[in-house]
């Protein structure tokens, strides 16, 4: 990739931004191609970003997370 | 220390301090009551909000007279009470004490709270205290949440209820806390703390159940408010019920009616929904991948049919003349060649002509003479003229006796016919 998104919203306007440039028919053949590449690209880590919030709810407790910052580390 | 007044008696001071706090004006204070304990005769508590606490007591007639609800007066409650400054001064075996003579109280009502509640939110509407968590980004799509709620309680489940009706499934982190008594704001304070000290935090959630505003009073509290305000991380509060509004709710980046709706706030992207449109997304980009150079593909192919195509109607129309040339030429050339014949015949009889010259017709008219010479010559002239001409048997003329002799048989050639005629060797003497 290029270069990562910001977050997902901004891949998510960009992705938009290249389908209406892509739907608008004015794009040459380079830039169309350059486009699509860019897009495929964004798809992909929006796909990774949806997929890192849809594979399970993760329950944690901030006590327990406390505890276990408080606890001296265990020496080998 | 010497230059200052006295030494007085101590229990004669004692007494003053009484007297002139007992002059101050009888005033009414609003508050939580915490710390009951009573003895005989008196009950004893603190009357405290954020800022600040006054030791209190009232005797336990008076306290009856205010016809408080069975437990009326307990730690947590709200409370008006109406009386001035005291001071006990103590006496040989009893401790001195300083308290707030109470003469009257009450259960706060929600126009206390209310009058309270206005009043620290216009103080911090003032300081801008409201602005600040609303101009903070929230993501669309966080993968970690912290949630302060209570351990047991529906806004915990309702809260789980609305991520998964998003389609989130990320991480929750759950900060327990009590939400309802004096102990509550404190807590819910440190716990937003501690969940926004974590940089996977995205955004905080801050819920309880419905209640009456005392119920809720510890969402008001200033201190927690103003941590929340202060706070780089979005908090989204659901505090109560859609008619319930608390100073959290000012401040906070988003205040929603209901768990379910904070859910929504916290997670503002359609998981499922999102996955959706990425599907459809990812189909126009291959649409359009496809369609760019399959649609420039077919005109590049088109285009390089077009010279081939063009050639060939042009071989097409050069054979044609080609053909059409070779057809004129042949029959050009034939018509100049019997053109050019008939013009040699002409040369050439004209040359014959030339070459016979003149004597030609002298050369005729002799020979049309010698011509008429010989036929007067013919033996069939002759013939005609009455002769007879002997040939033997092989039609050779005999020419002689002797020849007729040695013949015997000869043939007689008149002029309209032969005959055949024995030789008789002695007719010729008679």
């Amino acid at each position: 990739m290029s270069e990562a998104p910001e977050s997902y919203e901004a891949a998510v306007e960009r992705l938009e931004q290249i389908i209406d440039r892509l739907d608008s028919g004015q794009a040459g053949l380079r830039e169309t191609l350059e486009l699509c590449r860019e897009g495929r690209e964004l798809v992909t880590y929006c796909s990774a970003e949806l997929d890192a919030v849809g594979e399970g709810l993760k329950e944690l407790k901030l006590d327990d997370l406390a505890a276990r910052l408080e606890s001296p580390p265990e020496v080998a | 220390m010497e230059e200052l007044p006295g030494p007085f008696p101590v229990g004669r001071y004692a007494r003053k301090l009484q007297e002139e706090l007992r002059r101050r004006a009888r005033v009414r204070l609003v508050g939580e009551v915490t710390g009951v304990s009573r003895s005989k005769v008196q009950a004893y508590f603190e009357l405290r909000d954020a800022e600040g606490a006054v030791p209190c007591a009232i005797w336990l007639d008076d306290l009856e007279k205010a016809g408080l609800p069975e437990g009326g007066l307990r730690d947590g409650a709200e409370v008006v009470i109406g009386g001035g400054p005291d001071y006990y001064p103590g006496g040989g075996q009893a401790s001195p004490s300083f308290a707030f003579r109470a003469t009257h109280v009450r259960l706060a009502g929600e126009g206390d709270l209310l009058a309270r509640l206005q009043a620290l939110r216009n103080q911090l509407r003032a300081e801008g205290l409201f602005e600040l968590q609303k101009q903070l980004a929230r993501p669309r799509l966080p993968k970690t949440i912290g949630v302060v709620t209570a351990e047991s309680g529906a806004a915990r489940r309702d809260l789980l209820a609305g991520l998964e009706r998003r389609g989130w499934a990320g991480t929750v982190i759950w900060a327990f806390a009590p939400v309802q008594d004096r102990r509550a704001a404190p807590a819910i304070g440190a716990a937003i703390q501690e969940l926004a000290a974590m940089p996977a935090v995205e955004a905080i959630v801050v819920t309880r159940g419905g209640g009456s505003l005392a119920d809720l009073w510890a969402f008001c509290d200033e201190t927690l408010c103003r941590t929340v305000a202060m706070l780089r991380v979005p908090v989204i509060s659901a505090v109560g019920h859609e008619r319930d509004s608390t100073l959290i709710d000012d401040v906070a980046a988003v205040a929603c009616s209901t768990p379910t709706h904070a859910a929504e706030a916290a997670v503002p992207l359609d998981c499922l929904a999102a996955r959706d449109a990425l599907i459809r997304s990812a189909a126009a980009l291959r649409r359009a991948g496809e369609g760019a150079v399959g649609t420039r593909s077919r005109h590049l192919v088109a285009l390089a049919r077009g010279p081939a195509r063009a050639l060939r109607r042009e071989r097409i129309a050069l054979n044609q003349k080609t053909r059409e040339i070779r057809a004129a030429s042949e029959r050009g050339l034939a018509e100049r060649r019997a053109f050019q014949r008939r013009i040699a015949l002409v040369v050439l009889s004209r040359a014959a002509r030339r070459a016979a010259g003149a004597d030609a017709d002298s050369k005729r008219e002799a020979l049309r003479r010698a011509r008429v010479a010989f036929r007067a010559h013919e033996p069939e002239r002759t013939l005609e003229r009455g002769y007879a001409l002997a040939e033997d048997g092989d039609g050779e003329p005999v020419t002689s006796a002797a020849a007729a002799i040695a013949a015997k048989h000869v043939r007689l050639r008149f002029a309209d016919g032969g005959v055949g005629a024995e030789i008789d060797r002695d007719g010729g003497e008679r």
